[in-house]
């Protein structure tokens, strides 16, 4: 593993029984992740974008090792500079590990105790990992809610007293508590109002700035997904389609799935609407996959091989890859000179 | 089909016959409240808009800013412990004996049979979420007749070949085996697809469409654009279009109103709105939308602070708090109202002459 990367995930598989009748029986399987691989360089913001389902949550949630993978790897650097496979450990081992990888979550209204006050939530991985004393954990609450925008007095208060841009921040608060290096943030920002969205997101960079963190950033938002991040990886089905940076993959797309979301999305210009060329179909069931490329039923593409080979993610150029057989014939968007 | 529509909006017997730009909706300072133990929440405060035959009017603004339930308060369906408290909604249509009127559709009783033939008829909804507008024990297709009988004279047999029909105009396929389909069995997007066969089933002259793609993927979403103007062309319906999502509005509507806590704080045709708005809100939105186009890491400007519930309505402009044009003594003394600052356009802030 590369020196500058803090995280490394190799060939990732997460398979959820599908169980039916009185028995539980096992009667297939819901290929949730299937086969990713990725890694993300220290300081840097990876980004995982698809539409729901694709395996994205799936994905965070075996990297912080909230539910164990069916196979694969997760490299992660420590804070010691060891490297160790977060799949293969066991809970007691991960444990003195976990304070340096932490979760942000979607929704800012479940995800806070509602009869916890904001300091008993924000020193939680404090308490957890029994660092400082009481007035030092106030000391320090007091100063993450200073670092997230929020006055320091607010640490008496419960969850209810705050809206949803500031429960964000308390989140993000509580995730920085125990100095991580590592931030995964599930759709941190999807149930937020745009006003509020665009705070959340500059303080998500301010401090990584400050801070040096590393994110791995969940979205089904391509624009959100754009605006912070150094990379993007597209997930479709369980797999990855495309990895890029975000005004390379958004131009320039190679994958005929990344075209399709690109041209789906509503552009803010009335001057120019769209005829525009949009993907049929629905997005396959990952317990009952298509054969092939799990695209070539939707795909405007697709050729015989497709029906029958799945296509390997391969570089086509330096720090871009993709998994379509076609992808270096295929020129997807129109290139303005310059 | 397209024809007889347009020619039902049009006045066939008496009456002062409007002009061909006169709106066939017009939502006028509207009031509607919740009591509820903690105080009163004035969820619409005064909001003011119009719908014209066969146009898009789409309705933007953040999250609690009054949407649902002004769009609900048209068709008097507003939850307890809400009510109407004030306000006009005037619609402009063609009774059955052909009669034109222009009438105050508030003054009716939400019960009475006028109310009901145009809830649902005349007007209908769909919703952000498809799956909890239909009933969960019975199949789609019977909700779909069942509906059609009620607005038509269909027998049970025809009403149900309409409903087949429909299911297939909307885009489902194998419609006649789909129709015995119970709504937990389709998809996100097959439902929306079934909720839209069942408002346009009615052959209403009004549809409102309160978030119908939010909950939806992006390609999804895409496709229900794409199909709910391709039924508006094809039956000459108006629509009332709610989203937050600015992108969604620069795609579908042809004039925009602009919410913000219960109000509305400007309206213009859409592109007027994109390219020269005057209210410190819209401008602020549209800036602080993240673009797919835009340099990546770059921070985005955004709007201070974050929407007051309406339960503490701030005084005067509600946006004042937030503003950056905010001039004091002025703002936080007066309410602006929406005044005329272009053709067709209106807007509601000080910063104007007239408001
Ligand atoms: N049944 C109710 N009881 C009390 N308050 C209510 C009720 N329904 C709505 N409200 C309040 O009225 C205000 C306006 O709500 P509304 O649902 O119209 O917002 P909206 O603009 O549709 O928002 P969203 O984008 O979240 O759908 C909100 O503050 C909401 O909390
Ligand atoms: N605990 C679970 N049991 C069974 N299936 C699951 C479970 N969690 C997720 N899945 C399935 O795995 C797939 C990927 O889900 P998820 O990772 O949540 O997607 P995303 O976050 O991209 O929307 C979906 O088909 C989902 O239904
Ligand atoms: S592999 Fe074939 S079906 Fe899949 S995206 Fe490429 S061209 Fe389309
Ligand atoms: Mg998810
Ligand atoms: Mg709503």
């Amino acid at each position: 593993m590369q020196e500058n990367v803090v995280l490394q995930v190799n060939n990732l598989k997460k398979y959820f029984p599908v169980e039916s009748g009185f028995l539980k029986r096992q009667v297939g399987e819901v290929r949730a992740v299937d086969d990713v691989s990725f890694a993300i360089a220290q300081g840097e913001t990876v980004s995982l974008v698809g539409e729901s389902g694709c395996g994205k949550t799936t994905t965070s949630r075996c990297v912080i090792r909230a539910i164990q993978p069916t196979g694969g790897e997760i490299l992660y650097r420590t804070e010691a500079g060891k490297v160790v496979d977060l799949a293969k450990l066991s809970m007691n081992e991960i444990r003195p590990l976990r304070r340096g990888f932490q979760m942000v979550f979607q929704d800012p209204f479940s995800s806070l105790n509602p009869r916890m006050t904001i300091f008993d939530i924000v020193s939680e991985p404090l308490r957890v990992n029994n660092i400082g004393s009481r007035a030092e954990r106030e000391d320090r609450v007091a100063e993450l809610l200073k670092l997230v925008g929020l006055r320091g007095e607010y640490m008496q208060r419960f969850p209810h007293a705050f809206s949803g841009g500031q429960r964000q921040r308390i989140g993000i608060a509580r995730a920085l508590a125990a100095s991580p290096r590592l931030i995964v943030a599930d759709e941190p920002v999807s149930a937020l109002d745009v006003s509020v969205q665009a705070q959340v997101l500059n303080l998500m960079m301010d401090l990584q700035d400050e801070l040096g963190l590393t994110y791995l950033f969940v979205s089904h938002d391509l624009s959100v997904v754009n605006q912070i991040s150094n990379r993007v990886i597209v997930m479709y089905v369980g797999r990855v389609a495309e990895i890029g940076p975000p005004q390379a993959l958004f131009k320039d797309p190679k994958h005929p799935y990344t075209a399709a979301l690109i041209t789906s999305l509503p552009k803010p210009d009335p001057f120019n609407r769209s005829d525009r060329q949009i993907p049929e179909g629905e997005v396959a069931n990952p317990a009952n996959p298509p054969s092939g490329c799990y695209f070539h039923p939707r795909c405007p593409f697709a050729i015989d091989r497709c029906r029958q080979e799945t296509p390997a993610l391969e570089e086509i150029a330096p720090g871009r890859a993709v998994s379509c057989h076609r992808a270096r014939e295929l020129q997807l968007f129109e290139q303005v000179e310059g | 089909m397209t024809e007889t529509r347009l020619r039902d909006a049009m006045p066939t017997a008496i009456g002062t016959p409007p002009d061909a730009v006169a709106p066939i909706l017009q939502v006028q300072n509207l009031h509607t409240h919740f009591f509820t133990g903690e105080g009163i929440v004035h969820a619409v405060d005064g909001a003011s808009f119009a719908v014209h035959p066969g146009k898009t009017l789409g309705i933007v603004g953040e999250s609690g800013c009054g949407k649902s339930v002004a769009a609900k308060s048209i068709l008097q369906i507003v939850d307890k412990p809400g009510r109407i408290v004030d306000g006009e909604i005037l619609y402009t249509y063609t009774d059955k004996s052909g009669r034109y009127r222009h009438e105050n559709i508030l003054s009716l009783p939400s019960d009475s049979r006028q109310m009901k033939s145009i809830r649902g008829g005349e007007i209908s909804m769909i919703f952000q979420e498809p799956m909890s507008s239909f009933s969960p024990i019975h199949s789609v297709g019977n909700q779909l007749t069942e509906t059609i009988r009620l607005h038509t004279d269909m027998d049970q047999r025809t009403a149900r070949e309409a409903a087949i029909e429909w299911l297939s105009r909307v885009g489902i396929p194998n419609p006649a085996r789909r129709v015995e389909e119970y709504p937990y069995q389709m998809s996100g997007g097959q439902c929306q697809r079934a909720m839209i066969a069942m408002a346009l089933s009615t052959n209403p002259r009004i549809l409102i469409a309160d978030e119908p793609t939010t909950a939806l993927d992006v390609t999804t979403q895409a496709q229900i654009l794409n199909l709910l103007q391709r039924l508006q062309a094809e039956q000459g319906m108006a629509m009332i279009f709610i989203t937050h999502d600015l992108g969604v509005i620069a795609e579908v509507a042809d004039e925009v109103a602009v919410m913000y806590l219960g109000r509305v704080v400007e309206r213009a045709p859409v592109q007027e709105i994109f390219r020269n708005p005057q209210h410190p809100y819209t401008r602020a939105l549209l800036t602080s939308i993240p673009s797919i186009e835009a340099q990546p890491r770059q921070r985005l400007p955004t709007i201070s602070g974050s929407i007051p519930h309406p339960q503490n309505r701030p005084p005067g402009c509600p946006f004042h708090p937030r503003c950056p044009e905010y001039m004091a003594g002025t703002c936080e003394q007066k309410e602006p109202q929406l005044a005329s600052v272009g053709t067709n356009h209106e807007v509601s802030c000080f910063l104007y002459p007239g408001c």
